[in-house]
């Protein structure tokens, strides 16, 4: 590892500049020569644009990020940038504007140093189809990043900069944290900035969220995007859920048993107990989030648009929107009836439990050219084996995290903790308790791509 | 074989019917997403659950508010 400031957390990052121990100009030069050094490898960062960055850093107020350099998934729009969405055709239309994450970090004194690849369209958890091409997965890079927040994931685990903002309407944070070996936040629905997000108004899955390479660097980054600081805290006696169904059972052997070491330490770290429990229904819940998020993605969409689609969008792209019109209202409705359940259940479960705790993804890191994964039930599409813990959060509304904690095959494997509505503080404290408890070792874990690389910007 | 081709005609029916014209890829594509999409559903229409309706207008951001 150099000894760039880049190589910090965001946190220290920010106490340094705020100490005058760092200089913000430094710092963002610095991310624009690593971003010229490491990005052709990985494909994070779609676009910089480092006179609108320098303008940005030279009106940054004093606030918790003063003069750190973060990106932004190619999700929102910025006021020099409409967003793209991964895709030549995002159906409805785009232009510039300050959308609510730009504002959030603008006012935390943050500098936008790029926008972050996804997957196009936000349509899948291993992000290997974009209009800019895949990202790519620092840890192996013919892995998928995950999707779709994959640039977001790929810039912060390349160490390009130090946290990214992200989106997840089912579970496109947690996927490219799991896969990345990194911490991302899915905040309570509703609690982090979403404003001019092409989808805000109809959208009742999506949020924004950070990706980080750890729990507190997640915390301070999720506190702009809330625009409220969360404080740290000690979690205590932790009453932990467990599932044994397939969500926690159908899944890689290593992965498994990283989690379970990570849900014993934990529950050691916290003094806590784990309680098995029971949440039927899970497979209908995936479903309903898919068919809800579908549903709502169609505002803009008639056979004249269908019709006239950009060549340039991919032909899975195209096939998959001329798809979504053909599904069912009647499941459609049927879908907001399992949310009504579910919520109730959940609710419900939180009486007895603090957190649920399983595997955010049920193996690691997929080839991208072939993204499917093999589990003890046999060979699945990531996407189909991804969404099954991952969309009740969604769903539901519920705060979730994905937190490192293990390693197979060069590739991380991850821990889903998902909380009651508004616990997004004690999910974090959680994380940062399970850190403690296995040493850092997983959040302080560095892709080879990331080690000792020589630093233009300190030649 | 009889299921493909209750599929096959599904979709070319529900392209046709809204106007909405697919290439070969696109086709594959589509009956791929039927594949996996399609035997679930039935079981969601049929799923019971037990009376719940669905909540008007529900506050994600929260719990569901208590029933009267």
């Amino acid at each position: 590892m150099s000894d760039s400031p880049l190589d910090l957390p965001l946190r220290a990052q920010a106490a340094g500049v705020a100490a005058g121990e760092l200089d913000g100009a430094e710092l963002l030069e610095a991310a624009l020569a690593r971003i010229d050094e490491r990005n052709q490898a990985v494909n994070a960062v779609v676009e910089t644009f480092p006179e609108r960055s320098r303008e940005m850093l030279a009106g940054a107020p004093p606030g918790p990020l003063h003069g750190v350099p973060v990106v932004v998934k190619d999700e929102w729009p910025l006021p020099w940038r409409a967003q793209r969405f991964g895709a030549a055709d995002m159906l409805v239309p785009a232009s510039p504007g300050e959308s609510g994450p730009y504002r959030a970090l603008r006012d935390a004194g943050a500098t936008i140093v790029g926008v972050a690849n996804m997957h196009e369209l936000g349509a899948s958890s291993t992000g290997n189809v974009s209009v800019y091409g895949p990202a790519r997965n620092p840890w192996n890079l013919e892995r998928c990043p995950g999707g779709s927040s994959s640039g977001p994931a790929a810039a912060v685990a390349a160490r390009l900069v130090a946290g990214a903002v992200g989106a997840d309407g089912i579970g496109s944070i947690r996927y490219p944290a799991a896969y990345c070996g990194l911490t991302g936040l899915k905040p309570t629905f509703g609690r982090a900035a979403m404003e001019g997000h092409h989808m805000a108004d109809v959208s009742t899955t999506i949020v924004s969220g950070p990706l980080c390479a750890d729990a507190a660097d997640c915390r301070l980054l999720a506190s702009a995007l809330f625009g409220s600081e969360m404080q740290a805290g000690e979690p205590r006696g932790l009453r932990i859920g467990v599932l044994r169904d397939e969500v926690s059972e159908d899944v890689d052997p290593a992965v498994r048993a990283a989690c379970e070491e990570a849900i014993d330490a934990l529950r050691a770290q916290s003094g806590g107990e784990v309680r098995e429990i029971e949440l039927p229904d899970l497979p209908a819940a995936a479903l309903a989030t898919v068919l809800i998020a579908n549903a709502e993605g169609l505002r803009g969409v008639t056979p004249h648009r269908l019709n006239h689609l950009h060549p340039e969008l991919s032909p899975l792209g195209r096939g998959l929107l001329k798809y979504r019109i053909l599904l069912p209202a009647a499941a459609v409705a049927k879908a907001y009836e399992v949310r009504a359940l579910m919520r109730r259940r959940l609710a419900a479960l939180h009486e007895e439990v603090d957190l649920i705790a399983w595997p955010t993804v049920p193996a690691v890191a997929p080839p991208l050219e072939a993204p499917l994964v093999e589990l003890p039930s046999g060979t699945h599409t990531a996407d189909q084996a991804n969404v099954r813990g991952a969309a009740l959060a969604n769903l539901t509304g519920v705060p979730a995290v994905s937190v490192p904690v293990g390693s197979s095959g060069g590739l991380p494997s991850a821990l889903q903790l998902q909380g009651a509505w508004g616990a997004d503080a004690l999910l974090l404290d959680a994380a940062e308790a399970l850190e403690r408890a296995n040493g850092r070792r997983w959040v302080e874990a560095v892709p080879p791509l990331a080690q000792g690389a020589p630093d233009p910007a300190e030649a | 074989m009889e299921a493909q081709e209750r599929a096959d005609d599904f979709i070319a029916a529900g392209l046709a019917s809204l106007g909405v014209e697919a290439d070969a890829t696109e086709l594959a594509v589509i009956r791929a997403a039927h594949g996996v999409f399609w035997p679930p559903i039935l079981e969601l229409l049929e799923l019971d659950l037990g009376g719940v309706r669905a909540e008007p207008a529900p506050d994600l951001s929260r719990p569901p508010a208590a029933e009267a």
